[in-house]
């Protein structure tokens, strides 16, 4: 077959490679990984705060996802489908371990591991000083999110880094709109507590 | 604890879940309450910093790892399952991949015929217990004849075949499958090794060793 006649990976819905996967198609289900290997993996790093683990939890997510992938029906959105694999994965895994915000460093934890070539902080134009004061605020704020309780750090994650709305934070937990509520108010509170520092000797 | 309703508002307006009547009743609140309003503000800011400073996709380490990791994980899961079943039908998984066009020239006559038959032993007939082929435009079918002590494929589909090209096909009489290295090995008739082919680390067939064929 001419090369030119195959459609270009990308361009190929999600719903048509789910339908391949589900016939078997491993390579189908590669596409999808390559398509949303980057999202998952930041949302199991933000979760987690080590690489090492987020890159596990991210695998073992799309693993899960492969096995579930006979009875999924198509009724959402894979990437909605998959995220909620991969965020039950993610704090399943933080509650085993028992993590707990309790205002205690665990050094583990913060010591942000980073491959080379990675991007923990967003590409921008600013000025060496800038992006040097960034990337400080960058590490306060990742250290600052590690001592939350999973509890916390999972709804910070789903509002700010997904941008999801309280209904659709609510049916991934799930929990109601009031935990919602609460949970994301007292997570924002502890935030500024833990940030109070930073935010007082830039003003 | 129970957080109290005004909280519950503070958030709901920093992340645009009131709608507009709710919304200009908090406005007015917070010009008239500096304190909420400073509150209000801090919380602002926080959340373009979280925002800024967690991106929502990040480059994964080592991404092709990654990837031929998931597939080698579950051609592994694949194979376990597969354990349980007859022996004979675990090296026709081969022929379900997709991937199997690409194997080498050695084999691509048998990809033309998409399938290759396996003979069950101690009983005489011929048993095809799976087939694939390439081209959805493709059918297969299979029969055994007695007279030719063979099983005839049909494929019914297929472009037409120049007079001059050689077919080949493989006599196949029993299958080993080496869980350990992951490798099938195919005998012929007389017990001699046909083939012995195996899955790479993204899961694709990969011819390991070919006897010569019989044209």
């Amino acid at each position: 077959m001419p090369a030119s006649t195959a459609p270009d990976p990308g361009e190929v819905p999600d719903s048509d490679l789910v339908k391949r996967c589900q016939a078997g198609d491993t390579r189908a289900f590669d596409v999808l990984v390559n398509r949303y290997r980057g999202r998952i993996y930041a949302m199991t790093y933000h979760m987690i705060q080590n690489e090492t683990e987020a890159w596990d939890l991210a695998q073992e997510a799309f693993i899960k996802a492969w096995r579930a992938l006979p009875r999924f029906k198509l009724d959402s959105s894979f990437y909605t489908w998959l995220y909620r694999i991969a965020h039950n994965v993610t704090y399943d895994y933080l509650r085993k371990k028992k993590i707990q915000g309790d205002g205690e460093f665990d050094d583990s934890r913060t010591e942000h591991k980073v491959a080379a070539g990675a991007e923990a902080v967003p590409r921008g134009d600013d000025s060496p000083d800038t992006q040097m004061k960034n990337a400080e605020l960058g590490d306060r704020i990742r250290e600052a999110i590690a001592q939350l309780s999973p509890d916390h750090r999972q709804v910070i994650v789903l509002r700010e880094v997904e941008g999801m709305q309280y209904e659709e934070i609510a049916a991934t937990i799930p929990c109601s709109l009031g935990t919602v509520m609460s949970r994301l108010f007292y997570a924002r509170k502890k935030l500024q507590e833990l940030l109070k520092d930073t935010y007082e000797n830039a003003t | 604890m129970k957080t109290p309703p005004e909280d519950h508002d503070l958030i709901r307006w920093l992340d645009g879940e009131m709608n507009a009547a709710e919304r200009e009743r908090f406005t007015s609140r917070l010009d008239a309450d500096p304190a909420l309003k400073a509150e209000a503000d801090l919380m602002q800011r926080l959340s373009t910093d979280l925002r800024a400073n967690l991106p929502a996709e990040m480059p994964v380490p080592f991404g092709d790892f990654f990837n031929s990791q998931i597939q080698v994980r579950i051609a592994q899961e694949e194979l376990s399952e597969n354990a349980g079943s007859t022996k004979q039908a675990s090296w026709l998984d081969w022929f379900r991949l997709p991937g199997f066009a690409t194997i080498s020239t050695v084999v691509a006559a048998v990809i033309v015929a998409g399938v290759m038959i396996l003979q069950q032993p101690p009983t005489a007939a011929s048993v095809v217990l799976s087939t694939y082929a390439p081209s959805q435009g493709v059918q297969v079918s299979s029969y055994h004849s007695t007279d030719a002590h063979a099983t005839v494929l049909m494929l019914t589909g297929l472009e037409d075949v120049p007079a001059d090209r050689k077919i080949v096909g493989y006599h196949i009489e029993r299958s080993e499958t080496d869980q350990a290295v992951a490798a099938t090995t195919l005998y012929g008739e007389r017990g001699e090794v046909v083939l012995v082919v195996a899955k790479d680390a993204r899961n694709q067939p990969r011819l390991l060793a070919a006897a010569n064929s019989r044209g």
